[in-house]
């Protein structure tokens, strides 16, 4: 079967800059697969995405979805196959979470066409599996952060994607909501058979949630596979330059941050 | 409901227009009247479809730049119809259409200006500068009529300025034609852009990622909204407010599909238009107002009702 | 003594009642409005003008005096260059800055109203206070009030007019102006002297509904103005017709000695 997103080898840098964005960088996302990217700022995250969908072209190596270019893809097609739910949104005018939810149908729509049954069901259906049914009258700027993060994500459900992919959804979070966020997709992969691809800046919840870990450091895989292939401790303090006692929990690595006294900090 | 509600109160506009005026017509004599049929039907008519294109072409760009407070007239084209008016009537240009025409170009010229501007950071039109571009080039173009006037001799030239002021005087049944001919097609591209511009409430980014062209978008509409808007500077001059106050009202009734949006718009600006212009002709009899002031009489206080509204949200 | 005069004249506004100012007579004088220009001539203070507008076309002579602009609005440098002791300004709002501006580098300004033949008298005699020439100011003065006196009693309306001075908007001239007088002087009757603004705003709808038989405009040229040809126009019979009066901006475009010149043309112009 073949995965759903792949990108072999991609090197890319962003025009007139003075080294690579990404370099050498592959990645393999099938159906029922949560991959988590982490690494530090300006370690290439975000261009990770971009060029996994087709936004940016590879300088080298290739960046496919379901076997085909991503860039060789429709933009409408592609939303059809692919939910994002990008790190920024910002809602010009106030809305209603059933008519927000509503945009992520469009992919399926045409031109002139009206909004079908099917397109509400699919709706409902959406903001079920998040579990935001009884906010679907609310307006957006009453709902709390955790509340408009399950809904955005309905709408990328919405567009009823085999692949999700989310960037730093958990930011700005609190506790009880970053764990219901990762909960939650979690159960995606396991009852919708989703693939997702989450960057993120939790290292403990990917290592906890996840099934696969890529770590980048300046735009190179420095480690990938099972989170604990992936978290040991040197690993981590070499990339992230502090620090840490690595500790298990369910089975999954969980780092915890070292104090540093004044005369061993570099 | 709503839509049969604006529908009337549509043609009770229309109908107003062409009953009511400065020139006492009896109604048993309406329809022989020639001040009715080639001076206030076509009056009426050509205000409907200026005010209604002037209400899409604000609700589009509106979504377009993500600001609530664009207004079709900030993009510089009311500057450069302005310029093109008066170096129409320096060269003593002749001919009937002489001075629409001129005002068009001048509108055309503007538009190619900021578009080129906006172009700047690549390929992609980025909005802010598309605002502050039209800003800035309306801005020059207003200058450089301004010098011209000054050192012209003609006083013809300062009565420029009051033609800029906005109003239908000029309307006539060529005018309804011309306007009817030419409008379908650019609300049409902003009709069709409906679901993207919806889309583009969310953001640039998200927009595409659910699967709007958002490049081409951009384009259309700012080339389709630019288009109805150097049309309607053209034939009656800068009428204020009507593209930036009628968006919102419709927003209040038929919230923020642009489907059901860019036509309530159109109909609701187009009502609007007519019952200014209305106003206009009649209120101070037989003087008549600049329908630019009773525009902005009536859109000052609703804009500000709406901004208590905003704040409140 | 001479500032309290000149805040006296800019505060009345409408008023042009100057009083007797104390001091020599003004022989170093710009005028910035033709009017000004053809009655200084006629009381016979011509030599004594060392700036003019350049709309200031008659008599002949003002051609050989400097021109400091079009005096709209006026420059106030090229002014003070000509070293005047007094300048004569129309009272208008521009113009009170002007006069301001002028005050405070120490010129000597008089705003003088112009609007309506009855103002041609007053001015006459202020124009003669202010050079010493009462005499002469006098004799014309009286000869202009006995001219808009007949106003009092004009001849019965054999005709309707309407002045339009511009076409988009449509602007009418009414009894606020000099031209309403110059027509009513002439036998035609103003379809607008229902308007007191001396100009003023319409809809083309009106002027079709009043249908006068003479549409007047300002042209000093004998093609037939272009709005002519627009198809909302010709909703006036007047424009279907026609029926246009094509006046000299020199004789027509303001009041002054030879408003009576004008009436008679008029009349010319109207019995064709």
């Amino acid at each position: 079967m073949s995965p759903l997103l792949r990108l072999t080898n991609v090197t890319y840098r962003y025009p007139g800059a003075p080294r690579d964005a990404l370099s050498g960088v592959s990645l393999s996302v099938g159906p029922r697969e949560f991959h988590a990217v982490l690494g530090p700022n300006g370690s290439g995250k975000t261009t990770l995405v971009r060029v996994a969908l087709g936004s940016l072209a590879p300088l080298e190596g290739r960046a496919d979805i379901e076997d085909r270019p991503a860039q060789g893809w429709r933009r409408q097609e592609l939303a059809r196959m692919v939910g994002v739910v990008p790190q920024r949104e910002d809602n010009l005018f106030p809305q209603r979470v059933r008519e927000t939810v509503l945009l992520g149908r469009y992919p399926h729509l045409s031109m002139w066409g009206r909004e079908r049954a099917e397109d509400h069901a699919a709706v409902d259906r959406a903001l079920a599996a998040c579990d935001v049914t009884d906010l679907a009258d609310r307006w957006l700027w009453t709902l709390s952060g955790g509340e408009y993060q399950r809904v955005r994500v309905a709408r990328a459900l919405a567009q009823e994607p085999k692949l999700l992919v989310l960037d730093e959804p958990g930011m700005s979070l609190d506790l009880k909501h970053e764990m219901g966020l990762f909960e939650l997709i979690r159960g995606l992969v396991d009852t919708q058979g989703l693939g997702v691809l989450m960057i993120t800046h939790d290292l403990n919840l990917a290592a906890r949630f996840a099934d696969s870990l890529l770590l980048l450091e300046s735009g190179r895989p420095v480690a990938s596979g099972a989170p604990a292939d992936v978290l040991t401790q040197e690993t981590v303090q070499a990339v992230f330059s502090w620090p840490v006692s690595m500790q298990t929990i369910d089975g999954r690595p969980q780092m915890i941050p070292l104090r540093q006294s004044k005369e061993s900090r570099a | 409901m709503k839509w049969t509600l604006l529908v009337i109160v549509a043609v009770l506009a229309l109908a107003a227009s062409v009953v009511l005026g400065p020139a006492a017509v009896p109604l048993n004599e309406l329809l022989r009247s020639d001040i009715v049929w080639n001076l206030r039907a076509p009056r009426a008519l050509l205000a409907f479809l200026v005010g209604g294109s002037l209400g899409v072409a604000g609700a589009s760009l509106q979504a377009l730049v993500r600001n609530p407070l664009a207004d079709p007239f900030l993009l510089g084209l009311s500057g450069g119809a302005g310029l093109g008016a008066v170096i129409a009537i320096a060269l003593h240009l002749s001919g009937p259409w002489a001075l629409p025409i001129a005002a068009f170009v001048g509108a055309l010229a503007a538009l190619g200006l900021v578009y080129r501007l906006g172009l700047i950071g690549g390929a992609a039109l980025d909005p802010r500068i598309l605002l502050l571009g039209g800003v800035a080039i309306g801005a020059f173009a207003a200058a450089i009529t301004t010098a011209i006037v000054s050192l012209a001799d003609a006083s013809e030239l300062r009565n420029a300025f009051l033609w800029l002021w906005g109003g239908l005087s000029g309307a006539s049944w060529d005018a309804v034609l011309l306007v009817a001919l030419y409008a379908p097609l650019p609300l049409a591209v902003l009709l069709a852009a409906s679901r993207p511009l919806d889309l583009l409430a969310l953001g640039e980014e998200p927009a595409r990622y659910l699967g709007a062209d958002v490049e081409a978008v951009k384009r259309r509409v700012y080339l389709a909204a630019s288009l109805l808007t150097a049309a309607a500077v053209a034939v009656s001059g800068v009428i204020g407010f009507v593209g930036l106050v009628v968006p919102h009202l419709a927003r209040l009734t038929w919230g923020h599909r642009h489907r059901a949006l860019l036509p309530a718009a159109f109909i609701g600006g187009g009502a609007l238009l007519a019952i200014a212009d209305t106003l206009a002709r009649t209120v101070v009899a037989p003087r008549e107002l600049p329908v630019g002031v009773v525009t902005a009489l009536i859109g000052v206080p609703v804009f500000a009702l709406l901004l208590r509204r905003w704040t409140i949200a | 003594m001479r500032r309290f005069l000149l805040s006296v004249l800019i505060v009345a506004g409408c008023h042009s009642t100057a009083r007797q100012p104390d001091g020599p007579s003004a022989r170093r004088i710009v005028s910035l409005l033709p009017s000004f220009t053809e009655i200084l001539f006629a009381i016979g203070a011509g030599d004594r003008i060392v700036g003019r507008t350049t709309w200031c076309d008659y008599p002949p002579a003002a051609l050989a005096i400097p021109s400091v602009g079009d005096g709209m609005p006026p420059n106030i440098e090229a002014v003070a260059a000509r070293k005047p002791d007094l300048v004569v300004l129309y009272n208008s709002g521009p113009n009170v800055t002007a006069a301001k501006q002028l005050e405070r580098i120490g010129i000597h300004t008089v705003l003088l109203d112009l609007n309506r033949l009855e103002d041609l008298g007053p001015a006459a005699r202020t124009l003669g206070r202010l050079t010493g020439l009462e005499e002469r100011a006098e004799s014309l003065a009286t000869a202009m009030d006995a001219f808009t006196s007949t106003n009092l009693h004009p001849p019965s309306p054999t005709s309707t007019i309407a002045f339009v001075v511009w076409d988009n908007p449509p602007i009418i001239i009414g009894t606020g102006s000099y031209l309403h007088q110059l027509a009513a002087l002439a036998g035609a009757r103003n379809v607008f002297g229902d308007v007191a603004a001396p100009s003023a705003q319409v809809s083309l709808e009106t002027i079709a509904a009043r249908d006068p038989q003479w549409i007047a405009v300002l042209s000093d040229s004998a093609v037939t103005p272009g709005f002519a040809k627009r198809q909302e126009w010709r909703a006036v019979r007047a424009v279907r017709q026609g029926h246009f009066l094509l006046l000299k901006g020199s004789l027509f475009g303001r009041p002054g000695p030879r408003s009576g010149e004008a009436v008679k043309e008029l009349k010319a112009l109207l019995a064709r």
